[in-house]
């Protein structure tokens, strides 16, 4: 049935639009590289959505719990293997995503027979200095970016031109204090965006036709404060600072409530 | 069907040999001088706050001095210390699995593992050994100190070459260099002014720095503490906080003015 080359793009095509409207109920993921590291963020229902992978990179991800844990257990044994056999600054993200994540989940996704794998996933890399952070996120058909500044999990990749328009209209974050503020703001016009906007790559499409219309339009301030206290009363936000100055090999922190709590912004606080 | 979080695992299925660490074709002439390729002097002690752990810097082949900068104690995570003596090939090698595996175990479990299946994992290393170790060409014996967060206290371990376990109440020697520790430390516990565990951080660093100098008076292997050439023993303190190592600053004051005088 799909020996016809034009029925192997439809079918290609259908999936998309299959896991584009998967990803629609999932949470967003962001993350922040300022001077002290990389702070990743997200909210959860429960189960934790960014991990450790090595001793300076971290993993967040959207998408199928089962497929997560799979593809992160792959890039666990690539990592340990490369930094036990050769050594641990030989390990990056760059490399485990373009040899470890990026041909896997290309290939699951064209193998049209089988289930492709419901994930996309945000790679963070700390380096000693600023400039040489990292950030690599990959979309469930294996197309991968990198980015030095931030890096964002989000529905489709409308919402995320429009977060990188965010992000380059204001200033770079300079504490921890800062990036979590920022953070929860992107975080907020991502998960706004992807409720408002029902199916977002067909809409895309059209949208890159007419080049006078640039991703969504951005909310209002109080909209998004207002998305962050109602999440914030009923789910958990779950940070993760890969610490540049904690002056030891390992720099993966998961930050505790009791330490997010004084650095959150008033108005993003659930009213009691 | 594969153990979760299992290292040795994944690294044999990459088709690393783990199970067949250096075996020698023929370990003739070798066997009788093991003693030799175990010059050195490492010891782990409890004390009031926790659990010092020493090892001289020392590395001998036969009566030849190699090195003098040698790190015989070595920190495998926050919570614990390998101190090795032996041949030094094959005990960097084990430090180095042992340093992975428990990084492997913690981010693919999502959880530590236990201070048990720590100790586990460096009998089944030393049992794996277990032929060089017995041709005399991958002798290693072990000390592994550590905080077990269980129980709330710091313990100490030692090892036989064929990887028995034997946990230490007090104190654990090993190295050409330790039966001299070994007779001072039980001299000390029966006839002392009190148990040696019960000693406060500083006078258990001046101790400690006099029972190396002690060691390396009597063990040519043991380079107990040169302050001419600013070496001093490699020091790490285990508590609750986790492994701390002692500056060399503060072992320096302390000698000369506790250990000279």
């Amino acid at each position: 049935m799909f020996e016809e080359p034009y029925r192997w793009i439809e079918a290609v095509a259908n999936r998309r639009t299959y896991l584009d409207d998967q990803f629609t109920q999932g949470n967003p993921l962001i993350g922040v590289s300022f001077t002290q590291g990389i702070l990743l963020l997200t909210f959860n229902r429960g189960t934790d959505k960014i991990y450790e992978v090595y001793d300076r990179i971290a993993l967040g991800g959207m998408g199928h719990p089962a497929d997560l844990e799979k593809l992160r257990y792959t890039l666990l044994d690539m990592a340990h293997v490369e930094g036990f056999q050769r050594s641990p600054s030989d390990v990056t993200a760059s490399r485990l995503m373009k040899n470890g994540l990026a041909p896997v989940i290309k290939q699951a996704f064209e193998e049209i027979f089988k289930a492709p794998y419901i994930t996309k996933f945000l790679l963070a890399e700390v380096g000693p200095t600023q400039d040489r952070d990292h950030l690599f996120s990959i979309n469930y058909d294996g197309m991968f970016e990198e980015q030095r500044e931030f890096g964002v999990l989000s529905a489709s990749s409308s919402i995320r031109e429009t977060l990188a328009q965010v992000w380059k209209a204001q200033g770079r974050p300079s504490s921890l204090q800062e990036a979590l503020e920022v953070s929860l703001r992107l975080w907020g016009i991502s998960s706004l965006l992807q409720t408002d906007t029902p199916s977002s790559d067909e809409e895309e499409k059209e949208a890159d036709s007419s080049p006078t219309t640039s991703g969504s339009i951005i909310p209002e301030d109080e909209a998004i404060a207002s998305r962050i206290r109602e999440t914030l009363s009923k789910e958990t936000l779950e940070c993760v600072l890969l610490d540049r100055e904690n002056g030891k090999m390992e720099t993966y922190r998961t930050l505790s409530q009791a330490e997010l709590q004084p650095l959150l912004p008033q108005y993003f606080e659930p009213a009691t | 069907m594969r153990q979760q979080g299992d290292f040795l695992q994944v690294l044999r299925e990459q088709g690393y040999p783990i199970d067949s660490l250096p075996q020698p074709a023929n370990g003739h002439g070798l066997s009788s001088h093991a003693e030799l390729t175990t010059g050195t002097t490492v010891f782990a002690m409890k004390y009031a706050d926790g659990v010092l752990v020493a090892g001289d810097r020392r590395a001998t082949a036969g009566n030849v001095v190699m090195y003098d900068r040698t790190d015989k104690v070595l920190e495998i995570d926050r919570f614990s210390v390998l101190a090795i003596a032996g041949v030094p090939a094959t005990a960097f090698e084990m430090a180095r699995i042992l340093e992975h595996s428990f990084k492997y175990y913690r981010r693919s479990q999502l959880q530590d593992l236990s201070f048990e299946g720590k100790l586990r994992a460096l009998s089944t290393l030393l049992k794996n050994n277990a032929p060089a170790a017995l041709a005399g060409t991958g002798t290693v014996v072990p000390v592994f100190a550590g905080y077990d967060p269980l129980e709330g206290c710091g313990k100490i371990f030692f090892y036989d070459i064929l990887g028995a376990e034997f946990e230490a109440v007090e104190y654990a020697v090993s190295g050409s260099g330790s039966p001299t520790i070994r007779g001072i430390l039980f001299y000390m516990n029966r006839w002392g002014t009190g148990p040696v565990a019960g000693l406060n951080e500083e006078d258990a660093l001046i101790f400690v720095l006099r029972l190396m100098t002690s060691a390396a008076e009597f063990d040519s292997a043991t380079g107990g503490v040169d302050a001419q050439a600013q070496l001093y023993p490699i020091v790490k303190r285990i508590s609750a906080e986790g492994v701390r190592t002692i500056p060399a600053d503060r072992l320096k004051t302390l000698f000369s003015e506790k250990v000279l005088s």
